[in-house]
């Protein structure tokens, strides 16, 4: 009794040592600045002068006034719905057809992989030219088509740069949960596939009776995924538009970003930073909560 | 995010000159080939006659230069010169204590009688000098295609109405008037700002701005969002362009295939246009000041813009600032000036002569003018001029009435300086 729980204990330091690097620089790197951030929020503070002025709650209130603030909420949450309902049955159906393909799709998956591998930054710059109204290569090939009435304003029209930016940014992170899906269909087992086939199951019955139930459970870890994602994000918006023209293409990362960085307002930065902290930790949890309900 | 900052990390560090073990680092937005060829042989003159100091050069491109600084800046990490317009933005940097205080070495010797006079103004601060006038002027002017004038004989014009015109007739050709580029936002408020100086004359922005009796919802700036928006209306301006990159040159695309006659634009003009299409260069481009206004208070000579468009400033935390100080005086020694006409600028130096007419043409208006009204974004405190280019951004979308982008203009103004 006594030998087994020293072992024990002694099992516990060695899980503790081997944790404690992995911890110690989750805690520098990531919690120590979100307290940093909930911090700066209750100041005033320019990002560069030693001095910085204690305010409270100011920001926070300025906030809750903050149109273009909730505006850029709206976004993201029209960003999340649209990724989800665009990226995922995509996704999906590519993934299912390579799957079926088999090895001689291989080359497909490298393929199809390839948006996922440019920058961020490339892409972005790449789409303001294939975007650009004048010579870009969409309206190239809108008037080839003789489709010219379809062309748009595409960046420079508030009512439609939003959309213009998620098709680009639907055509980079499909590839992504292409090859998650990829990956959760080659679990199914094939004995499952055998027995649909002794039963004469067709095509589409492999499809929503097999295929679809399985990949349900990725299907949400990739919502999740994509919800999270959706609510931080930055990058080819940033690029693209930097969240113009007229806010309308604003996110929640892109106001923080200008209000810290552009504006010198790095205090008032930083309550978006925490507020979008909170949004997306409860957003998180209450999805991971849903989801885990259903399985029950 | 992070990614961000990594992509916008200077690629080519790989650039600093061979040399002794002190060292200086130098940023500087001068991206286009010749420019950067330019700046790295003055800098090269510097270490040959100090071999003890290594620099390194580092090249960035406008937009991303602003946030890099910024970072550097509020993390310590600040380079030992850097290149700056003056203003509001840069008078941030110097109340936090990150700029040296340079004016006893532009004493020195008279150092600073080689400058024009007007090329102080933005980098005077507390009556002190912060920085180094180095690049050569910078104005807004009408920037226009030569041959497409001559093609539907059209005469540069001195008033708006007959800017209007043109405007009109051009239209009529199926050519774009105007080419804009405002995703950055700052190239449509030149036109704006330009408005403004000719109706309300200097003063108008000035008063506003100073909080001195003047009101960002005076009659000038409504009228200003007016003509803008009648421009956007009748179509001056090319498809898309809240959309448009100036930085990647989606303007200047539409002004080389001759799709489009003009661009108001900053004298910087001249040096990108000469790199990016020398036969556009020599052939086709040309350039009037910007129109004056029909009862406008503005005097026909006045401009918007600044005597010297970039200036160089050593950082506090700079080891040595006195060789820093010295290398910025090879950017503009007389070895120096020599090399920045024959790339296209106007040097900021007292009594130049200039073999090409363009660069003379504009010596001359500079020289001429009455008053440069600073562009407004570095007048302005940095949140203000934020909200001031979102507020232009909306005018030129249409999403804003003249006289609400005035009202608004004015709440942000008063909601900041709380007066």
């Amino acid at each position: 009794m006594q030998r087994d729980r020293t072992s024990k204990f002694a099992q516990n330091i060695g899980i503790f040592l081997f944790l404690a690097p992995a911890l110690i620089l989750i805690g520098i790197y990531i919690i120590w600045p979100i307290i940093m951030s909930f911090n700066l929020s209750m100041f005033e503070w320019d990002g560069v002068s030693p001095q910085k002025i204690y305010i409270g709650l100011k920001n926070w209130k300025d906030l809750l006034h903050d149109s273009i603030f909730w505006h850029a909420l709206g976004n993201n949450i029209k960003f999340i719905f649209l990724s989800i309902i665009i990226e995922m049955p995509i996704a999906i159906l590519i993934a299912v057809l390579l799957d079926r393909g088999g090895k001689k799709f291989d080359v497909f998956k490298s393929l199809f992989y390839l948006p996922m591998l440019m920058s961020s930054v490339a892409i972005g710059v790449l789409f303001k030219y294939i975007y650009d109204p004048s010579f870009g290569l969409l309206s190239g090939i809108l008037s080839f088509l003789h489709l010219d009435f379809l062309n748009q304003d595409w960046l420079g029209d508030p009512n439609v740069a939003f959309y213009s930016v998620v098709a680009v940014i639907c055509w980079q992170y499909i590839p992504f949960y292409m090859i998650f899906f990829i990956a959760a269909l080659s679990n199914i087992p094939h004995e499952l596939y055998e027995a649909a086939k002794i039963d004469g199951a067709t095509q589409g019955q492999y499809f929503w009776k097999i295929e679809l139930p399985l990949l349900s459970p990725s299907i949400k870890t990739a919502c999740i995924l994509s919800l999270i994602g959706s609510l931080k994000y930055f990058d080819l918006i940033y690029v693209m538009t930097e969240g113009g023209p007229s806010n309308a293409t604003e996110l929640m990362a892109t106001y923080m970003y200008k209000n810290a960085f552009a504006s010198f307002k790095m205090g008032y930065g930083s309550t978006i930073a925490s507020a979008m902290f909170i949004i997306i930790t409860t957003a998180g949890v209450l999805a991971y909560f849903a989801t885990k309900k259903n399985e029950g | 995010m992070l990614s961000l900052v990594l992509v916008f990390s200077p690629s080519e560090k790989a650039f600093s000159s061979a040399g002794g073990t002190k060292k200086i680092v130098f940023w500087h937005i001068t991206t286009d080939e010749n420019g950067k060829k330019m700046i790295q042989g003055q800098v090269d003159r510097f270490v040959k006659a100090h071999p003890d100091f290594k620099v390194e050069v580092v090249p960035l491109q406008n937009d991303s230069f602003k946030t890099k600084l910024k970072i550097a800046m509020g993390s310590n990490q600040a380079p030992d010169v850097f290149v700056t317009w003056g203003g509001g933005p840069f008078f941030e940097y110097v109340r936090a204590g990150k700029v040296k205080d340079i004016t006893a070495y532009m004493n020195e010797n008279n150092y600073k009688n080689r400058f024009v006079e007007a090329a102080f103004g933005p980098i005077t601060y507390n009556n002190k000098i912060w920085a180094v006038p180095v690049e050569g002027a910078g104005v807004a002017l009408v920037w226009y295609n030569k041959e497409i004038f001559k093609k539907y004989n059209l005469k540069v014009p001195t008033t708006y109405d007959e800017f209007l015109n043109i405007v009109k007739t051009l239209k009529s050709k199926g050519i774009t008037p105007i080419t804009l580029a405002n995703k950055t936002k700052w190239p449509g408020c030149f036109w704006y700002w330009n408005f403004v100086n000719k109706l309300g004359g200097p003063s108008a922005f000035e008063r506003a701005a100073e909080r001195m009796g003047g009101s960002f919802a005076d009659q000038p700036f409504i009228k200003a969002g007016e003509m803008l928006q009648e421009l956007v209306k009748i179509g001056a301006f090319p498809k898309g362009f809240n959309g448009l990159d100036w930085d990647t040159g989606q303007s200047r695309m539409l002004l080389y295939s001759g799709k489009a006659a003009m661009e108001l634009m900053g004298t910087w003009q001249i040096p990108i246009v000469k790199a990016e299409n020398k036969k556009f260069y020599e052939n086709n481009l040309d350039f009037f000041p910007f129109p004056s206004i029909k009862g406008g208070k503005g005097d026909p000579t006045s401009l918007v813009g600044m005597a010297s468009s970039n200036y160089y400033a050593v950082t506090t935390t700079c080891k040595y600032p006195k060789e820093a100080f010295n290398m910025i005086q090879y950017l503009i020694d007389d070895q120096a000036v020599k090399e920045r006409i024959a790339y296209g600028q106007i040097p900021p130096v007292k009594g130049l002569k200039f073999s090409d007419p363009m660069l003379q043409k504009v010596y001359n208006i500079v020289a001429k003018a009455k008053s440069i009204q600073l562009w407004w974004d570095q007048y302005l405190p940095p949140q203000l001029a934020e909200t001031h280019k979102d507020i232009v951004q909306s005018l030129f979308g249409l999403k804003l009435t003249p006289k609400a982008a005035a009202e608004k203009m004015e709440k942000a103004a008063k909601d900041y300086f709380k007066k």
